[in-house]
């Protein structure tokens, strides 16, 4: 076996061919499953078998306003939640950058939101968010304010997850974006100095562009989870009040594990992971990945 | 790049607002750990004058949940998982940064990793469901071992990859020239230099799958392979929720993670860094 | 071939690491009193008899995505499914629970004995109160009118209350100086619908018509939906994401005076390291508007899955589990029971926190099941989005219904 390996041409695909397998392994059942019940009407009766329905469930994707609803909340989400997080994260970066190297407890101490398990952060703000429980409504109350309905308010429960949501990952962002600056050269910045560029200029000019690669993946895999959001709204809204938290991923659940309309959870499912592929396949073309 | 005089205070103190909102939260649930029901609801909230308990953190350990054995298999869940992700998705992250393939097949092969991530669990997680059946995997560790080795191994690819793209060529090629093989240039020069991304990227990987919920819940029965996460999520009955021994669960469940984070903080910086110029 | 080796280590391993069940009997249960109370009462069945009993436990919601999974896929996973009312419709109609006419048969009797209540038999029938068993109740839940005597007294009200009219006229004057006269929970889904049908129904509305025609835009949902509506205007703000879990919070720390809400709050209500209101809490039936008062019930129940492989096993275990030595047991432990001989055992009603069996009992006697459908799962869905929104105000009262009627009908079909 070894022969065959220390081939240099064979090499590379034998070092990326376990990756793929398990992958593979993975994700090919599922997505002939998702695929194949797309085209029929789940049953879950034992006498009635699924029923073969042709494309009407990916007509749905036109007519069903659950489904657009659902969709247009979580675009809202995404495009919301990921830039107030990048724009934060980049910011937060660029201020401390030079003295946060110092102390890295700093830090850790700013990872702790991710590290919380969604469930226990869902619940966490749940208390922070409660009409008389909360000590920001008991701060308004006591000067004078009526409680804020943070997650009873159609106004303000997609804020609320929203908020929740850059709490939680903007410390992702900026760490990621630390890591970039950290790495950044130091002869452009010196020779610009010398031009006599303003700080602007320089990271208008260098910095942005150098860290296009950082960038581009960071937000790739925020977009991809925000696109996803699930566990907030489960714990702390399901989905409402009146369905103005409802996201795709929380619709596809009520679909698929209380509706058992297996296909329709099926023909969105496809339809989100097509929505995906092309963000991505946008984002992934700026990274030049020919090597 | 910035060198204003008066700019250090401006830092002190969003860093010391940065750290206070995002403590307070995480403070708020601790306290909660502390507090018996009725202080947990009071309204108004008690934030000093309430009798502190130990009582939630009893429960969690010695009531009817077997929440040591729940930890352990975390533990083993998510170290394998996470070693696993690291080693197959770093060989996989080398292949890309360092081979040729034919055609356009990198492009493809890579963006197809990446896209494995993007189904949404929700859905994945019926078939899965039958597919480990069949094996008779349900209720094991090890199909959640592999499903979160699967969830992680695209990210570390890709961080791992961007790694070594920062990495010159010309160290292995002259440990070639000197005689080594190809893998073992790899393992006494490149992975040494490659600690901090290791480091750096084995967090991330450690806390999706210590976390992880939806799987946790529906691919395991028993206390043969229920996680802490599920064990959290048990708190939460149909009528009401016991806060505190969910407030309890989740605090002491983030500490090992927390440890770990400290014991790798040095790396976290470098580990994640990318080609600057380079792509 | 070394290949072959190495697969076959891992086949073996994979095998080895794998602990099939052995146990003889698989039940899934929720967390909270009921799963306790069924596990304690399986570690006394496997000292009896041997039989091993193992439990798998899962949070509310999980239940049933795991159980309804598991039948859908065949999988005989589960032996025993504790169920709660509103998903017996979808296990049964589907045809996933099995039915226990042989069973019974082989003992010689033509069902569940006659001490169990009425209406907690007819649930476990399909269909509804005619057909054959296909479960039996183990945990009696009906919804109860949770009061405060003393607030309302105060308000003017005194003696249990009867009439929508006269407590509402007393939950007025208690709102206001902080304090709520009611709290009401109208999340959408299985929350606010819950909430909503005693109502609906002690203004005679009806779900759907003899011919499963949706009937909820009627004059008397209409009548009922704005009562609904003025009981949100005496209740703590945010009432549209809030569930039982709030109304509990809020009737614990004594700032709500009243609501409708389940049994298995009332030993909370009698624990101080839960509540401060111990002892001035009381209990009675569904208070009456146009139509007698009426609680949903919501019976917990244990049925045979029908891709099980030990049936006869798991047909002794809960006809055991079920009988009248077991029911007391598990009152005793906390789990609403389903037995006359239970609810009127002095050894229970004399202790101060079973007090509320009387007017337990009254009230299963006196309910309403949920409407039986397959689909209940996604009606109830539906219904209680239009329900929420009505709450929340982005939808008229009778736009709101009649929204609701048409989208209900599309699904009854």
């Amino acid at each position: 076996m070894f022969n065959i390996l220390s081939t240099d041409k064979n090499l590379g695909f034998f070092l990326i061919l376990p990756a793929v397998i398990l992958l593979l392994l993975l994700t090919l059942f599922p997505i002939i499953y998702i695929v194949y019940f797309s085209f029929f009407e789940y049953s879950s009766n034992v006498d009635i078998p699924h029923q073969f329905i042709g494309l009407d469930n990916f007509k749905r994707l036109f007519t069903d306003d659950a489904f657009h609803n659902a969709l247009s909340n979580t675009l809202f989400f995404t495009v919301v939640a990921v830039s107030i997080e990048f724009t934060l994260g980049l910011g937060f970066a660029l201020l401390v950058m030079n003295f946060i190297e110092k102390v890295s407890v700093i830090k850790t101490i700013l990872l702790i939101p991710m590290m919380i398990a969604p469930i226990a952060v869902a619940i966490t703000w749940k208390f922070l968010y409660a009409p008389f429980v909360s000590p920001f409504n008991d701060l308004r109350i006591r000067l004078g304010y009526q409680p804020l309905l943070f997650t009873s308010d159609v106004k303000l429960a997609m804020p609320s997850i929203i908020f929740v949501d850059i709490w939680q990952w903007t410390p992702f962002i900026f760490l990621m974006m630390l890591a970039g600056l950290a790495s950044l050269p130091k002869e452009p910045y010196e020779a610009a100095q010398i031009d006599g560029a303003s700080p602007w200029q320089q990271f208008r000019d260098l910095t942005w562009k150098f860290l296009q690669p950082v960038i581009i993946i960071t937000l790739l895999l925020r977009i991809m989870d925000a696109f996803r959001l699930f566990d907030q709204v489960f714990i702390l809204t399901r989905g409402g009040p009146a369905s103005v938290t409802d996201t795709l991923s929380y619709y596809i659940y009520k679909v698929a594990f209380r509706f058992w309309d297996i296909g329709w959870a099926a023909a969105m499912s496809l339809f989100m992971l097509a929505v995906t592929l092309i963000i991505s396949a946008w984002f992934v073309g700026k990274l030049n990945v020919e090597k | 790049m910035l060198k204003n005089n008066f700019k250090k205070p401006i830092v002190f103190l969003s860093i010391v607002f940065a750290i206070f909102y995002t403590l307070f939260p995480f403070i708020y649930m601790i306290s909660v750990s502390f507090k018996i029901r009725k202080d947990i609801f009071a309204m108004p909230p008690k934030y000093f004058n309430f009798e502190p308990t130990l009582y939630n953190y009893w429960f969690t350990f010695f009531d009817q949940i077997p929440f040591f054995k729940f930890m352990i298999n975390s533990f083993i869940i998510t170290s394998v998982s996470t070693i696993a992700a690291l080693i197959l998705g770093t060989l996989a992250g080398y292949s890309l940064a360092r081979f040729r393939y034919p055609g356009n097949l990198k492009y493809h092969l890579s963006f197809w990793i990446l896209s494995t991530r993007m189904l949404p669990p929700i859905v994945v997680v019926i078939p899965l469901f039958l597919f480990f059946s069949f094996f008779n995997l349900v209720n094991t560790k090890l199909a959640l071992i592999i499903a979160y080795t699967a969830f992680n191994i695209p990210f570390v690819a890709w961080m791992m990859r961007s790694f070594f793209l920062d990495i010159p060529k010309e160290l292995e090629e002259s440990a070639m020239v000197d005689g080594d093989t190809r893998m073992g240039s790899f393992r006494r020069i490149i992975l040494p230099l490659a600690k901090p991304g290791l480091a750096a990227t084995s967090i991330f990987c450690l806390i999706l799958s210590w976390n992880e919920f939806l799987f946790a819940v529906i691919l395991t029965e028993t206390e043969i392979s229920n996680t802490v996460t599920f064990a959290i999520a048990l708190g939460v009955t149909q009528y009401q929720s016991n806060w505190g021994y969910m407030a309890a669960s989740a605090t002491i469940s983030v500490i090992p993670i927390i440890i770990f984070a400290f014991i790798v903080q040095k790396h976290l910086v470098r580990g994640l860094s990318f080609g600057a110029i380079k792509g | 071939m070394k290949i072959i080796k190495f697969i076959f280590c891992i086949l073996s391993m994979v095998l080895i690491t794998n602990f099939t069940y052995a146990a003889k009997l698989t039940v899934i249960v929720p967390n909270g009193s009921e799963g306790d109370g069924l596990r304690a009462a399986s570690k006394d069945y496997t000292a009896k008899t041997g039989v091993e009993v193992e439990l798998v436990q899962a949070p509310y919601s999980q239940v049933f995505d795991k159980a309804a999974n598991a039948a859908n896929a065949k999988s005989g996973a589960y032996d025993i499914i504790l169920m709660d009312d509103p998903w017996i419709p979808f296990f049964a109609e589907n045809g996933h629970l099995e039915k226990m006419g042989k069973y019974f048969d082989a003992l010689g009797v033509d069902g569940p004995d006659n001490d169990f209540l009425a209406k907690s038999m007819a649930l476990c029938r399909d269909p509804y109160n005619s057909g054959p068993f296909i479960c039996i109740p183990y945990v009696g839940n009906a919804q109860m009118f949770f009061y405060n005597p003393g607030a309302f007294a105060d308000a003017g009200l005194a003696g249990p209350p009867s009439t929508w009219d006269e407590v509402y006229a007393a939950m007025q004057k208690i709102s206001g100086s902080g304090n709520f006269g009611y709290v009401l929970r109208a999340q959408e889904g299985n929350p606010v619908v819950a909430q909503f049908m005693p109502i609906f129904w002690s203004f005679c509305g009806k779900l759907f018509d003899e011919n499963r025609k949706a009937t909820v835009n009627s004059p008397e949902g209409q009548k009922a939906l704005e009562f609904f509506l003025k009981l949100r205007d005496v209740s703590p703000p945010g009432a549209a994401s809030m569930n039982a879990e709030e109304i509990g919070q809020y009737l614990l720390q004594g700032k709500a005076k009243s609501s409708i809400n389940w049994p298995n709050w009332v030993s909370a209500f009698e624990d101080p390291a839960q509540s401060n209101v111990v002892g001035q809490m009381s209990y009675a039936s569904i208070p009456s508007g146009d139509c007698a008062g009426s609680s949903e019930i919501g019976h917990w129940t244990l049925g045979i899955a029908s891709a099980s492989k030990n049936k006869q096993t798991a047909f002794d275990f809960i006809n055991w589990a079920t009988s009248k030595e077991q029911i007391d047991i598990s009152a005793g432990r906390g789990n609403p029971p389903v037995r006359f001989s239970t609810f009127i055992n002095p050894d229970l009603t004399s202790q101060e926190r079973l007090r509320h069996f009387p007017v337990l009992m009254a009230a299963i006697n006196y309910s309403t099941p949920r409407p039986r459908h397959p689909k209940w799962p996604e009606l109830e869905q539906v219904f209680g989005v239009f329900l929420s929104k009505a709450v929340a105000g982005t939808m008229g009262p009778k736009d709101a219904l009649d929204k609701a009627n048409v989208e209900l009908q599309k699904i009854l079909k």
